[in-house]
């Protein structure tokens, strides 16, 4: 029987086929036990292979937790993940470009080894989901035949290279980034430098400064295009950007330099990687990201190492064979460029085109933007897709980290026939780019680390807001709404008008879908400012959140200004304020529906729960507890955005001491306010007996309150004190979270509360 | 000579629906027959497309295959599509796939939630593979999977006639639209396939 192997022998790279079947052999070599599983994990990590929700063999279907008994057993393709379980693979779309016979293979694979649907992702990947790993070397086969490598999609190395999705046809850029991402991409793809890294590294291009194409600022390493006159000449470089970065707790990255020469950019991305890989963290992964780094050693430092280093880089001929080969790049156009006319324009084009149609700087062309819904796409869509580029752009297909696609060089002529046959296919949703247009990570949908349904969120959203978009006042529908399923923010809610992040909250001894309700992030501005959580409130009435904050918006708005503007302007606290009954959740008894997430009926739990009267009362108080320390970091907060970085500081370390003091009182109510007797206990009897960690962090929360009882540290700057106020949230998060998982594990026994001594048993 | 499609295991199935049922109400049933085991497999999660237009729908996704009631091309119907390899021929493979989308369609019928919308046209039928490289769709491949398909069909409608029809995009997975003259309810089809 022909394998693809065979079928596609000589189609593929020498190199890229020699890894797969590299790769095929350490998955038997794995099978048969002779590689480590957490060695393995990284392997298949770096192949984009990934993990996915439930691959630990086991699932709760709604009335308790059940084993998932896969054919092969217990047998592991890395730690806690079963071999036989489902997971996703991540496929590497370099700055987004494909072309029609990539689009048709990425269709293939997801019909004949997914689930039918591409889902394109916030950094223009894309990834399928419920793909058995038996089937990945055939896979990466197909995608290598077609030019497309997975090689480092996941795993501590450089991911994919993003970039503006209009690079090259934008009117505001200063040049098109897209041969420097291709070349930034290809010269650092399993380059030597970059396999001993604690973390991954994320890379950004950008053609300016204002648009939030390109998310610089959210970036381990972002350049951003500009020109110089030097002599007369107009020379190409870019500002050059490291350290930034969402996750948990986020980073706005901070300037390098103002000004890297188009022929230094690759020998300067190169000193930057082995400056992170030598000094950067390796054990605790919680810090292992370059934003740490820059940071501790404080960027003049992080900047002379990088300059020493560069000097001691042996020359490489491919840091600028690209550059000679740039006057002949460019994008030819399919068809010559001709104006819309005035044919009859079928119902819906009109809003359509105002919201999905971006006229080119080349006169008579334009950019056609393609609205997924959560960025999903059917493979029969995409081989569609696939030949309409044909026909009228060739190959001129990006994704965007909207989670969207589009086809640039359209000509303005077209967009009618465009129109129609999109339409046809399901794809012509107006609102791209707009409130309507939500993007949202997988969330527990598939991920791991889920907390709360992001894309059951974003489709109920999504669903209301569709449903009276034409409606909408245009400065609502200018705004941006971005959800996570949990804190580490893949789907990028600290740089939206509207975030939301995944978190639950303990009531009557249910555990209760929230998310927290994040504002006065910037999008634009190449996500110029991050927004800060003001409170949690029950995922079912997120949208109710949405409605009260635009009608605001709109009642109290000022002249001409965005949200963003307008939420800087009236303050946390008044918006907070707006809340109100909002966060409160009715007893079960009276509205089950609280008790469940969206698009998913099982009741929200984490496993099977207790409602004890004891544990009732022990609730209480510790529910209590808790949120006076979730109004201590609002108020701490409130602090940073008066510039009160100090009082800010101090407010924050005050609402981990209360979270931290909350959980203690579950076991010893006669806890002192004494900042070292907090600690002590809460080490005890949390962290020294790992009842605190989370199951993929670790005791990285707790670290935050022992490293600032440790080291009394107050705020010296804005960034500081923004992060002691972020690190505050997430340990108090982290506390509401052991505070549900001790509840749930029946361990906060009569008389725990008022015993002095008192070993949890877990 | 024999032809790799013989050799196909990634077999799918879709029986038409008379109309699409509410997608909300599907994914309530989806999580009752995890809880339940209700249908053949070992079965794993829900996965919510509906927010996709013509998109495939809901999926209760198996080890063995995955289930859907899917909307794909703006048409609705059950599908079941096998992903781990069967025991028997070709033919048997193909029957078995039938009956076990079949067993499904059944109980959907049966699910008092959904209303009408669950109920199968049970006159057509679309079988496909999901291998591109044993069924690559081409004409060889119809030929070399007729007498398989032609020996499911006449069980299952009983020998009336059918018209048979594939979309010959060679892009497209190998598929065949069976239209039959009189259908059937799921129970009665797949009685048919048992006798």
């Amino acid at each position: 029987m022909t394998t693809w192997k065979e079928k596609l022998e000589g189609q593929m790279p020498e190199d890229w086929a020699r890894e797969i079947d590299i790769f095929e052999n350490q998955m038997e070599l794995r099978r048969q036990g002779k590689v480590e599983e957490k060695l393995f994990a990284e392997t298949r990590l770096r192949r984009g292979a990934y993990g996915q929700r439930y691959d630990n063999g086991q699932r709760n279907d709604g009335t308790g937790t059940k084993p998932l008994a896969f054919p092969q057993g217990q047998s592991t393709k890395g730690p806690d993940t079963v071999w036989d379980a489902p997971g996703m693979q991540r496929i590497k779309i370099p700055f987004g470009g494909m072309n029609p016979e990539q689009m048709d293979v990425l269709a293939d694979l997801a019909e004949e080894y997914s689930d039918g649907i591409c889902h394109i992702t916030t950094r223009q990947d894309i990834q399928l989901h419920y793909v058995h790993f038996e089937d990945t070397p055939p896979m990466l086969r197909r995608l290598a035949a077609v030019g497309i490598t997975t090689r480092e999609a996941c795993g501590n190395s450089v991911r994919n290279v993003t970039a503006c999705p209009l690079a090259g046809v934008c009117r505001d850029e200063s040049f098109d980034v897209t041969p420097y991402a291709n070349a930034t991409m290809q010269f650092l793809l399993g380059h030597p430098d970059i396999q001993d890294f604690g973390r991954k590294f994320k890379i950004a291009f950008s053609g300016c400064r204002q648009h939030a194409c390109g998310l610089v600022t959210m970036h381990d390493m972002g350049a951003i295009a500009v020109t110089r006159e030097v002599d007369g000449k107009t020379v190409r470089g870019f500002e050059l950007y490291v350290g930034g970065g969402l996750g948990a707790v986020p980073h706005e990255a901070v300037l390098y330099d103002d000004f890297v020469a188009e022929d230094e950019i690759l020998p300067i991305a190169q000193a930057i990687s082995r400056v992170f890989a030598r000094l950067g963290e390796k054990r605790n992964r919680a810090r292992a990201r370059v934003k740490f780094l820059v940071k501790s050693l404080g960027i003049d430092e992080f900047k002379r190492l990088v300059e020493e280093e560069r000097k001691t880089l042996p020359h490489d001929e491919r840091w600028t064979a690209y550059i000679e080969e740039l006057p002949a790049y460019g994008e030819k156009p399919l068809k010559d460029g001709s104006a819309l006319n005035g044919a009859g324009r079928p119902e819906g084009f009109e809003q359509w085109y105002d919201t999905n149609v971006y006229k080119q700087r080349q006169e008579g062309y334009c950019v056609a933007a393609v609205t997924l819904p959560l960025g999903d796409i059917t493979s029969y869509q995409m081989r569609a897709l696939a030949e309409i580029a044909r026909r009228y752009v060739g190959e001129s297909v990006r994704t965007t980290v909207g989670q969207n696609v589009v086809l640039r060089w359209v000509r303005e002529a077209d967009l009618i026939e465009l129109y129609q046959e999109l339409d046809a296919l399901g794809l012509s949703a107006p609102g791209a780019e707009s409130i309507v247009d939500i993007v949202a990570c997988p969330g527990t949908d598939t991920c791991k680390l889920g907390i709360a349904s992001s894309r059951g969120l974003a489709a109920e959203l999504r669903t209301r807001l569709a449903a009276k978009a034409v409606e909408l006042d245009q400065a609502v529908r200018d705004m941006r709404i971005k959800i996570s399923g949990c804190f580490n923010s893949c789907g990028q809610h600290h740089v939206s008008d509207l975030g939301f992040y995944g978190v639950s909250r303990n009531v009557g001894g249910y555990t209760v879908p929230h998310f927290q309700v994040v504002v006065g992030g910037k999008w634009v501005d190449n996500a110029g400012s991050y927004g800060l959580p003001i409170g949690a409130v029950p995922s079912k009435n997120i949208p109710d959140v949405v409605t009260c904050f635009t009608d605001a918006f709109l009642k109290e708005r000022e002249g001409q200004e965005s949200f963003q503007q307008y939420a800087s302007r009236v303050g946390k606290k008044a918006l907070k304020e707006k809340l109100g009954d909002l966060t409160k959740v009715p007893a079960r008894d009276d509205d089950a529906w609280y008790y469940s997430d969206w698009g998913d009926p099982r009741e929200f739990t984490i496993g099977d729960m207790g409602t004890g009267e004891c544990a009732g009362e022990v609730v209480s108080l510790v529910e209590y507890d808790l949120s006076f320390a979730e109004e201590l970091v609002f108020e701490a907060q409130l602090h940073l955005d008066d510039g009160q970085f100090e009082a800010a500081a101090e407010k924050s370390f005050k609402a981990m001491l209360q979270g931290a003091k909350a959980l203690v009182k579950m076991q010893f109510l006669d806890v002192t306010d004494d900042p070292d007797h907090i600690v002590s206990e809460f080490r005890q009897r949390y962290y020294d007996t790992e009842v605190f960690f989370d199951r993929f962090a670790g005791g990285k929360f707790a670290q935050y309150l022992f490293r600032r009882h440790e080291s009394k540290e107050g705020a010296g700057d804005a960034a500081s004190a923004r992060t002691l106020v972020e690190e505050s949230s997430l340990f108090v998060e982290a506390c509401h979270a052991c505070s549900a998982k001790v509840q749930a594990q029946g361990t906060a026994r009569e008389g725990d509360a008022t015993s002095s001594v008192v070993t949890l048993e877990i | 000579m024999a032809h790799s499609v013989d050799n196909l295991q990634r077999i799918g199935v879709k029986f038409f629906l008379s109309e699409a049922p509410d997608p909300e109400k599907v994914i309530g049933v989806f999580h009752r027959w995890i809880q339940n085991g209700s249908v053949d497999g070992m079965l794993i999660d829900v996965a919510d497309y509906s927010h996709v237009e013509q998109g495939p729908g809901v999926l209760l996704v198996g080890h063995e295959g995955n289930y859907a009631v899917d909307w794909t091309r703006n048409r609705p119907g059950v599908v079941y599509y096998r992903k781990q390899p069967l025991e028997g021929d070709l033919g048997e493979r193909l029957r078995t796939v039938c009956e076990t989308a079949l067993q499904a369609a059944e109980l959907l019928e049966d699910e008092s939630d959904l209303g009408a919308g669950a109920k199968l046209r049970g006159d057509e039928v679309q079988i496909f593979a999901n291998d591109r490289l044993l069924a690559p769709n081409d004409a060889g491949t119809q030929s070399a999977f007729q007498p398989a398909l032609d020996g499911l069909l006449d069980r299952l409608f009983n020998g009336s006639s059918r018209q048979l029809c594939r979309d010959e995009d060679p892009k497209e997975r190998f598929n065949m639209d069976v239209k039959a003259e009189t259908g059937a309810a799921a129970a009665a089809l797949r009685a048919r396939l048992n006798d």
